[in-house]
């Protein structure tokens, strides 16, 4: 097994079955969904209502993850796609009183996706390359902006926000917070983790996870670097703004922090803490920080902040690869798509 | 008449401030390529000890004369235990100072409570000239950023420490061959530009009184100043803290406040998109 490989020799396929025997992977995902499918069993009922907002969490997390961890877009305004669908359908349901899941879910989705377009298309596309400071300082910028509009706006409510939203309905059926909001939530979760799982496998995020290596390389191989990320940004924003449809209709109501850069960077803390790159890592790292701070709120309000702070410091310090990495290797953490890399290939470039 | 000199007064005085607070942030980003997210946790800190000085009964000015010398070392210490780390990689970099600012945000809330606390202006009332009122500590103000920097420039540009400074920011390779130490550069760079946040923090307390959140107001305009003036000179994030500091101050004379604070970073975003290399182009002082 010491023998150089060129980096030139055809892909191997008949090794990936080897491997297959140790995938932590898998067992993770499907731990994790018995987990979350059995919760509501033993949980309090207030208690599930708390997990079915970390549940929304996650899938805004989700969003994040798929910019950060696999383009390596730096999105600090990830809550502006997440903010607008929530007051989208907010104002959908207060001024045209629609509150078909079959109608806000789908405008939520198609206000984040068409906010994450315009932004996306305007900071990454264009004759010049953007580089990375430039994105992620345009990303936060335009949540401020956003925040500061919300505020200002009297049409949206101003500093309170859009109060008592009526409740999603199917039918004649009023969807409201419990049980049932969990399992809704929970099975878009998986369809949404599903779909983006199919897709960072693909052909497509072969190139994406080349784009956060070495984005030059990528361009060379005739890939069109910043339409490939004008696509997966205005897809994670379409996820984020599900996220945020969702979490409007569970509180019942919208407020400007939905928007702005607080939210924005705590879900950059969700996904670094559990691991950027792996999507479930965004999903462990969102249920981790909510359930700390959960139960640590009652007691120890004032130093949790601090708390997270430090912990954060100290995950970018030592574990750049977030949480999952301490049970995840590295090979299994980038995943593979026929061909696993050599231990002489990393690194050099 | 008159209205129009106070409305410039205002602006020169608010432009000054952004030009303090901006100075240590560019300095940082120009000459170690790292976008400091700490920042505006630096300014609040440098209005706490002017604070904790106040109230311990000391004279508010010998708060303010102690805020960048702690600061300043504070920074040091970071540097050396902390950011140096991150050299290699400027995102992780936003992200580790990030974290290190939010610990410095959330342990000043703790202290401080979520309280507006009120700092008095060391050199109260007003300079009157005919019927009108300029407040005095804003003239300072705008005086001793003026002094700060061409103090600044001077040290970059005249000193031998700056011609260190300037060697290992175009080629530390050939810095360290020359027998400069690039680390203890870095080191005394970024304790320079958080000395200089205290201290832009310091002088404006009095003016915004004491929060938690106070440097973060800051923070974002700062960025966008930094980008709109150009990374990698000294001329740049001034430049750019100026304009930036002028259109913020002079907008809401026009405009409702709002609108001009979002139209603010709008038009600086759309500028930098279209030049992305920003006011003053290139390398050096």
């Amino acid at each position: 097994m010491t023998e150089t490989t060129p980096t030139t020799s055809l892909p191997l396929p008949l090794r990936v079955g080897r491997q297959r025997r140790w995938q932590v992977l898998p067992i993770i995902e499907i731990v994790v969904l018995a987990i979350a499918v059995l919760l509501p069993f033993v949980l309090k009922d207030y208690l599930t209502i708390y997990a079915t907002r970390v549940l929304i969490l996650c899938l805004f997390a989700l969003s994040f993850d798929l910019v950060w961890g696999y383009a390596g877009i730096m999105s600090f305004g990830q809550a502006v796609f997440f903010g607008t669908a929530g007051y989208g359908v907010a104002l959908i349901a207060r001024d045209l009183g629609v509150t078909s899941i079959l109608l806000v879910l789908p405008a939520g989705l198609l206000i984040g996706f068409a906010f994450a377009l315009l932004l996306g298309g305007f900071l990454l596309l264009g004759r010049h390359p953007s580089s990375v400071i430039f994105v992620s300082l345009g990303t936060l910028t335009g949540s401020y902006a956003a925040d500061r509009v919300a505020r200002g706006w009297y049409y949206l409510g101003g500093q309170n926000g859009i109060p008592s939203i009526p409740p999603m309905s199917l039918g004649s059926y009023d969807i409201t917070e419990g049980p049932v909001y969990y399992y809704l939530t929970l099975g878009i979760l998986l369809a949404v983790y599903l779909l983006c799982r199919f897709l960072v496998r693909s052909q497509f995020g072969l190139a994406l996870a080349g784009l956060r290596e070495n984005e030059q390389r990528i361009a060379f191989f005739g890939y069109q670097v910043q339409r490939l990320k004008a696509i997966i940004f205005s897809f994670a924003g379409a996820v984020a703004g599900l996220a945020g449809s969702l979490y409007a209709f569970h509180e019942g109501f919208v407020w400007p922090n939905m928007l702005g850069v607080v939210i924005s960077t705590q879900v950059v803390l969700y996904v670094l803490f559990g691991g950027s790159g792996t999507l479930i890592g965004a999903v462990i790292g969102t249920v981790a920080i909510e359930a700390v701070s959960f139960w640590l709120s009652n007691s120890y309000q004032d130093i949790w902040p601090i708390i997270l702070g430090v912990l954060l410091l100290l995950v970018i310090l030592f574990r750049p690869a977030g949480l999952i990495s301490l049970i995840l290797s590295e090979r299994e953490r980038v995943g593979n798509f026929g061909r696993l890399p050599e231990e002489g290939d990393r690194g050099s470039s | 008449m008159d209205n129009l000199f106070v409305a410039l007064f205002e602006i020169l005085s608010f432009g000054a401030i952004v030009v303090l607070v901006v100075l240590g942030l560019g300095i940082i980003a120009s000459m170690m390529g790292i976008f400091n997210f700490a920042q505006g946790e630096f300014v609040l800190l440098g209005a706490y000890v002017t604070y904790i000085v106040h109230s311990a009964g000391a004279p508010v000015w010998v708060g303010m004369a102690a805020a960048p010398f702690a600061v300043g070392a504070l920074g040091f210490v970071l540097e050396r235990s902390i950011v140096r780390r991150f050299y290699a990689a400027p995102i992780v970099a936003m992200l580790g100072t990030y974290a290190l600012g939010l610990i410095i945000r959330e342990i000043v809330r703790g202290l401080i409570g979520g309280l507006y606390l009120s700092v008095p202006e060391p050199l109260g009332g007003s300079v009157n000239i005919g019927t009108m009122h300029f407040s005095s500590w804003r003239l300072v103000i705008i005086l001793i950023t003026a002094l700060v920097m061409i103090g600044s420039y001077l040290l970059l540009a005249r000193t031998a420490f700056g011609l260190r400074i300037r060697a290992s920011l175009e080629n530390p390779a050939l810095a360290r061959a020359s027998g400069i130490s690039t680390n203890a550069i870095y080191g005394a760079t970024f304790a320079f530009g958080a000395a200089l946040a205290g201290l832009a923090g310091a002088l404006i307390v009095p003016v915004f009184s004491l929060f938690a959140d106070l440097g973060l107001r800051f923070l974002i305009q700062g960025f966008v100043a930094v980008m709109v003036g150009g990374v990698g000179s000294f001329a740049g994030p001034v430049a750019g803290a100026g304009v930036i500091g002028t259109l913020a101050a002079a907008l809401p004379w026009i405009i409702p406040p709002v609108i001009a604070d979002v139209l603010v970073f709008v038009l600086a975003i759309i500028f930098i998109k279209f030049r992305p290399q920003g006011l003053i182009s290139g390398k050096g002082v």
